[in-house]
């Protein structure tokens, strides 16, 4: 056991930001651009400023892993987007699971291979940015549960009866140290949806993959993607779960947007509704669902806003 | 216990302090041992007999050291009574430090439910509960589990969440307790799960070979992945690396055999006396001296690693010589 | 199976494979089997097996996983460096096994899907944009009706930037390099000599 693996949130966060760099999703803005209304909103009844900057790029993660192009161009375009946020003296939040990887690890690369840092900061420098490894990066979620007991109190709507199967995702847990859980048996999603008011169902494929990532969602579709979404899906279904949480809009575009097509594959009856954590922490505090961009989901959220009388 | 039977049989004087009420160690909690089926209890009691026998011994339970103050030749040794608090003071010229280990705590491993599924313990909870079954005296048959899983190396061989060494007796006495399952209840399906089987020592091998093929107790090359809890039962998540095929074995019980780690007082009582530990807690041997830690400081069993039970007698013995030693030195 | 010569192999292969020096650990494999026990994609297809790539790669072998299906499988959800007891960063491994295929022009197919996806991406700064108009539309509509900018604000700035790095790192010729018609035929190479259908 040599570097600490689980680290607890008083730890992570010894105070609460004023302001924080929060780092556009692409999946998120241009699939569920709710979710980025969500975590601005819960963000600012924080108390937390949320600045966007119109520089920031694609993380490029996605295409990285899917083999589109290689480990150069990727690292470079990490130290120049983290760069922007080390220029304004900020850490990073991320509100995708994706995006927090792909920063998290190939920051890492650099910090720990000089030459990579060395020639990703030889190509941006002509644009007078450096990067230098001070800013942190976090994602939103772990300020979720730093301030669990804030958001508690903020509760005008409690989603009693409501019974949530949560989805951790892949990218955040797998960063193994330094971070909430060591992915064996986390509970602290589970937790934040008790304190919403809400039922928690541990659901028996809980931590399974959504199987999109690195795009096998295309490639393998219908070879490996569906038959396990199908798993997962029926488990959680089967588990009595009437909504399904991510913290990730790409996990949120496989579980929510591929459930028609399984349903036609597999002859199954699956319409269970998928949403970020960020959107049922806003619903549960008052924010009004128009403004949580539900027209963007493939399954409707109308039987769950109606049994919570919205 | 050995250790200070024959340093009394070379004529000097012993002095056993012991924390718990009673002798024996994690023996006391044994219900069986490897490789001859011996009863625990019967080996303990024949060395009590022989110390309380002995003139030459002085047996002091429920007894904590609480400090120690090095003297020209010993020690002096401070005593503290955790009956009745009181505190009194010695003056030995050599220590023998036997503080035995205990398990790894493995609620860290999350993928394996220990602290959330009942049915997933320690093996040295199953143990227990092995004791409970053989020595009920009412019919037992209604409480055999259908199916047993017996999972190796959780916390040792693991530079991840545990321990990178190998704690040497899980091997044996898994297999121990999985053919006491089959003599207990011969219908219960029993798994053990391992990366290796180590059983080097004399009549190891035999052993477990008959616990395969006399008892039917089925080894699955795999560390297993996950447990899982469905309709009452946990399943077990592992390859058969053997065959390459992921297994999914519905089970009841799912025994974890923890890696063997020091006390943590260990560490305190071996500063106290100038011995030093390893980055584990373990005591710490000198060059050419394998049982001593420091100037007239011994020790034995497992405190100084895992080990099994006639290890731990033969390095008791071996430390008594290092003392006797010592002894016809100072004379 | 006919019994494979271990002359024919490459002490090398595993220094020319983690050429990013992403997964320097891989000789503490125990073989334990904790990856596969829990890869979700070798639940599903029977051939696939993390733990017998690394194997191979250890051993020096290149005949299974070079033309394999099999490597374009994994999902990358890391439950196999959640769990491995020596933190093999498996998928790691697996990016650079991919690169070495298709740098010997096998797996061609399942890049040639991303093509244009990321060189519209290279123009956009941003990646997932509706491919159709109608698409672009819903979508705009969607973030006007919540308030948001109906496109995300990505500044000229930004997409020059973007776009350059891709041409300096020589992203863009690697993407315009992969031809479909190139593609070499790719096989269930680990299903030989294995045991299929439950």
């Amino acid at each position: 056991m040599s570097r600490q693996r689980v680290v607890n949130p008083e730890e992570k966060f010894p105070t609460v930001p004023g302001t924080v760099f929060l780092f556009r999703s692409c999946t998120g803005s241009l699939e569920y651009p709710g979710t980025e209304n969500a975590v601005k909103e819960t963000l600012a009844s924080l108390g937390i400023q949320a600045l966007m900057d119109p520089d920031q790029t694609c993380c490029s993660g996605y295409l990285l892993t899917c083999s589109a192009h290689k480990p150069e161009v990727s690292l470079a375009i990490t130290a120049r987007n983290l760069s922007l946020v080390e220029k304004k003296d900020l850490d990073t939040y991320t509100f995708c699971n994706g995006c927090y990887g792909y920063l998290s690890e190939l920051s890492h690369i650099m910090m720990h291979n000089p030459a990579y840092l060395q020639m990703a900061n030889d190509l941006i420098a002509r644009w007078g940015y450096r990067y230098e490894g001070k800013t942190r990066i976090y994602h939103v979620q772990e300020m979720w549960y730093r301030l669990r007991e804030t958001i508690g109190e903020k509760v005008v709507r409690p989603l009693s009866g409501l019974k949530v199967g949560v989805h951790y995702g892949c990218h955040y847990l797998a960063k193994q140290y330094g971070i909430l859980d060591d992915g064996g048996y986390p509970t602290f999603h589970e937790e934040i949806v008790e304190i919403l008011g809400a039922t928690p169902v541990f659901y028996k494929e809980r931590q399974l993959c959504c199987g999109y990532a690195v795009g096998r969602g295309f490639t393998h579709r219908e070879e490996t993607v569906q038959p396990h979404l199908f798993k997962k899906l029926t488990s959680a279904r089967d588990a009595g779960v009437e909504l399904i949480t991510t913290v990730c809009p790409g996990c949120n575009v496989a579980l929510d947007r591929e459930q028609p097509h399984l349903g036609k594959r597999y002859g199954a009856d699956l319409k269970i509704p998928v949403i970020d954590l960020s959107q049922l922490i806003a619903l549960a505090m008052g924010v009004p669902p128009q403004k949580l961009g539900f027209e963007a989901n493939t399954i409707p959220l109308d039987v769950v806003l109606k049994k919570l009388g919205l | 216990m050995e250790a200070a039977l024959r340093i009394a049989q070379a004529g000097f004087h012993a002095v056993l302090v012991e924390k718990e009420p009673e002798l024996g160690g994690t023996l006391r909690d044994l219900h069986s041992s490897f490789p001859r089926w011996e009863n625990p209890r019967e080996l303990i009691d024949h060395r009590v007999g022989l110390l309380t026998k002995s003139r030459r011994v002085t047996i002091r339970t429920q007894t904590a050291v609480t400090s120690s103050a090095r003297q020209k030749k010993g020690f002096r040794v401070s005593l503290k009574s955790l009956r009745n608090e009181n505190e009194d003071e010695l003056d030995v010229d050599a220590v023998v430090l036997t503080t035995g280990f205990e398990l790894m705590d493995v609620s860290v491993y999350g993928e394996y439910g220990y602290g959330i599924y009942p049915g997933v313990m320690t093996s040295l909870e199953f143990e227990g509960q092995l004791k409970k079954w053989a020595q009920s005296t009412r019919e037992i048959a209604a409480d055999a589990p259908r199916g047993v899983a017996l999972i190796q190396c959780v916390g040792s061989r693991d530079r991840s969440k545990g321990n990178p060494y190998c704690s040497k007796i899980c091997c044996m006495y898994t297999a121990k307790q999985a053919g006491l399952v089959k003599d207990l209840f011969p219908d219960t399906r029993v798994y053990v799960f391992y990366m290796d089987y180590r059983a080097s020592g004399k009549e190891y091998e035999e052993f477990v070979r008959q616990v395969i093929e006399e008892k039917h107790v089925r080894y699955i090359r795999g560390r297993p992945a996950k447990v899982l809890p469905e309709d009452g039962r946990l399943l077990v998540r592992a390859e058969d690396t053997l065959m390459g095929i992921p297994v999914e074995v519905a089970v009841d019980m799912v025994i974890l055999a923890s890696a063997i780690v020091p006390r943590p007082g260990t560490r305190l009582l071996a500063g106290m006396f100038g011995a030093r530990t390893d980055e584990y807690g373990f005591i710490e041997s000198e060059l050419h001296e394998p049982v001593r830690s420091a100037d007239r400081v011994f020790f034995a069993g497992g405190c100084g690693f895992a080990i099994e039970t006639t290890g731990a007698l033969n390095q008791g013995a071996s430390a008594a010589a290092g003392v006797i030693a010592l002894f016809n030195e100072d004379r | 199976m006919p019994r494979e010569r271990y002359r024919d192999r490459d002490e090398n292969l595993y220094a020319t494979v983690d050429a990013y020096h992403l997964v320097e650990n891989l000789e503490h494999c125990l073989q334990c089997g904790k990856c596969a026990g829990i890869c979700p994609v070798a639940s599903l297809s029977p051939s696939y097996n993390p733990r017998q790539i690394i194997s191979d790669v250890l051993s020096g072998s290149t005949s299974r996983w070079l033309k394999s299906e099999e490597i374009w499988r994994c999902f990358w959800c890391a439950g196999c460096y959640t769990l491995c007891p020596v933190d093999i960063h498996f998928p790691l491994l697996m990016m650079q096994l991919r690169y070495l295929a298709v740098a010997s022009l096998h797996g061609l197919k399942y890049i040639v899907p991303f093509k244009r996806f990321a060189l519209r991406a290279r123009e956009d700064g941003l990646t997932f944009a509706p491919g159709s108009a109608k698409g672009r539309e819903r979508i705009m509509g969607i973030r006007g009706g919540i308030g948001l900018t109906p496109w995300p604000e990505v500044s000229e700035k930004a997409r020059e930037e973007y776009r350059a790095l891709f041409d300096m790192t020589g992203s863009t010729e690697y993407l315009d390099r992969i031809r479909e018609e190139e593609d070499r035929p790719l096989e269930l190479t680990y299903l030989e000599g294995r045991i299929t259908g439950v």
